[in-house]
């Protein structure tokens, strides 16, 4: 029933995302939108350090790319990343918003208006409140949030804002993460 | 300010049928972003703002040039430079002429990084550089070719790249001073680019969705960089058209680090990263 899971993170979340990346398999159903804040001046290697153990491939997807089922889509460096309703990429590079580019609350609200109750979206460890916003459109427009547990974050102000702002479905340790992934059909 | 998808077909309509602007086939998400970055900047709701646009022009042309995006930086992905540096540059140095267009070149750091690129590869008398944008104000800066130092300061790491280091041999260093391109003033918070190279680029207001060709001129080289990502598919394969048409045989087109040209169109250019030439 889901068709897309879209994550983001921010300080800390690194290892977390590379351990669910890493467990996910090779067959997996859906595509995983990655939205993650990076060092200024780390613009390239993300991609790569991402994909060294992963399953699925990872890209930073070209503008106007069809996504797909089983594939990794991390925002380019430097560029917001939209969720078209034909369920394409958009990149666009406007102005940070809230100091981010990417922002992670503009990948979270564009996917879910693009997929509606059809979509995961997961917030992780950061040291902001991008995501926050997102979170709350995507559950309003009837997806599953699921926040990491505050307790278990490098940093944990970027799930507390999102907590704060929305309940979750579920607040989850990274392990719950990956077993709630590798349960859906 | 939530607009929906029936309120930006709207506004859309209304510029359509007022003016000469047409933004039917720009993308969907960042055209309703901007719409709506631009309702809460000037305090307006979209009835508001749409009366103000039929009565007043000028509020038009401000509205059309908010619209657009003008992110940039001075050699802005030093890899493409380098690319354009060691593998296209050089295909043009035995030409007499070198015809260059930046479609889109916003705030002109762009046209400057090429013309300083030129100038440290010999080719600048050489070269006739056009650059365009649809956004009246980022031309008149371009023009001016003076930046807010801080707002700079981080790219002269990308100069460093570009123009004085080689990648493909690490022991060779050049060292050229800023000095040679631009004056830096901290007390006035301003790069000024020199009169040497703010006298060359032909500057003019140009709408790509328009099409056409205002140079009257056909090129070796043209660079149209995160500008058709606000395009939709279809308005980005008439701009390649365009530029095909425009363009020289084996001339080259440069497009943006995360763009790409999909469909029938890439049979006519042959595909080298982010260099598409002309067949």
């Amino acid at each position: 029933m889901y068709k897309a899971v879209v994550i983001g993170g921010s300080a800390g979340s690194f290892q977390v995302i590379t351990k669910i990346l890493n467990s996910l398999p090779e067959n997996f159903s859906l595509p995983v939108l990655l939205s993650l804040h990076r060092l200024k001046h780390v613009r390239s290697g993300f991609v790569e350090a991402l994909s060294i153990k992963s399953q699925i491939p990872i890209v930073e997807p070209y503008d106007k790319e069809i996504i797909k089922p089983g594939k990794g889509y991390l925002a380019p460096s430097n560029y917001h990343m939209y969720v078209e309703l034909n369920k394409r990429i958009a990149l666009s590079t406007e102005e940070p918003v809230n100091h981010s580019r990417p922002s992670i609350d503009l990948t979270f609200e564009t996917a879910a208006q693009a997929y509606r109750d059809k979509i995961i979206g997961i917030i992780l460890s950061g040291a902001n409140k991008d995501g926050a916003y997102g979170l709350k459109k995507l559950k309003q427009l009837g997806g599953t949030a699921i926040v990491q547990d505050p307790n278990e974050c490098q940093v944990k102000t970027m799930t507390e804002a999102s907590l704060k702002l929305t309940p979750a479905d579920y607040t989850f340790t990274t392990e719950q993460i990956i077993n709630f992934l590798l349960k859906i059909k | 300010m939530v607009l929906s998808d029936q309120e930006v077909n709207y506004f859309i309509n209304t510029v359509k049928s007022i003016s000469a602007y047409d933004f039917s086939e720009y993308s969907e998400k960042s055209l309703k972003r901007r719409l709506q970055k631009i309702l809460i900047d000037n305090n307006l709701d979209l009835i508001g703002l749409i009366n103000k646009l039929k009565t007043n022009p000028n509020f038009l042309e401000k509205i059309v040039r908010d619209i657009t995006v003008n992110t940039t930086e001075l050699f802005r992905d030093p890899a493409i430079w380098q690319t354009l540096r060691y593998r296209v540059l050089p295909q043009f140095a035995q030409n007499r002429n070198i015809n260059i267009w930046h479609a889109g070149c916003s705030t002109g750091q762009e046209v400057y990084s090429m013309l300083i690129l030129l100038n440290e590869l010999g080719l600048l008398d050489k070269a006739k550089i056009f650059a365009s944008d649809l956004n009246t104000e980022a031309l008149e800066t371009a023009k001016k070719g003076t930046y807010k130092y801080r707002f700079n300061i981080g790219y002269l790491d990308n100069f460093d790249k570009v123009i004085k280091e080689n990648p493909l041999n690490y022991d060779e260093y050049n060292d050229v001073a800023y000095e040679k391109y631009f004056k830096i003033d901290k007390i006035s918070d301003t790069i000024i680019i020199n009169d040497f190279l703010r006298k060359k680029p032909i500057f003019r207001q140009h709408d790509l969705v328009k099409g056409g060709n205002l140079y009257f001129a056909k090129f070796d080289l043209i660079l149209c960089r995160n500008v058709i990502i606000y395009f939709k598919y279809s308005l980005q394969n008439k701009v390649f058209k365009l530029f095909h048409d425009h363009l020289y045989t084996n001339g080259s087109l440069v497009l943006g680090m995360h763009e790409t040209m999909l469909g029938e169109i890439t049979s006519r250019f042959e595909k080298k990263g982010q260099v598409y030439r002309k067949r």
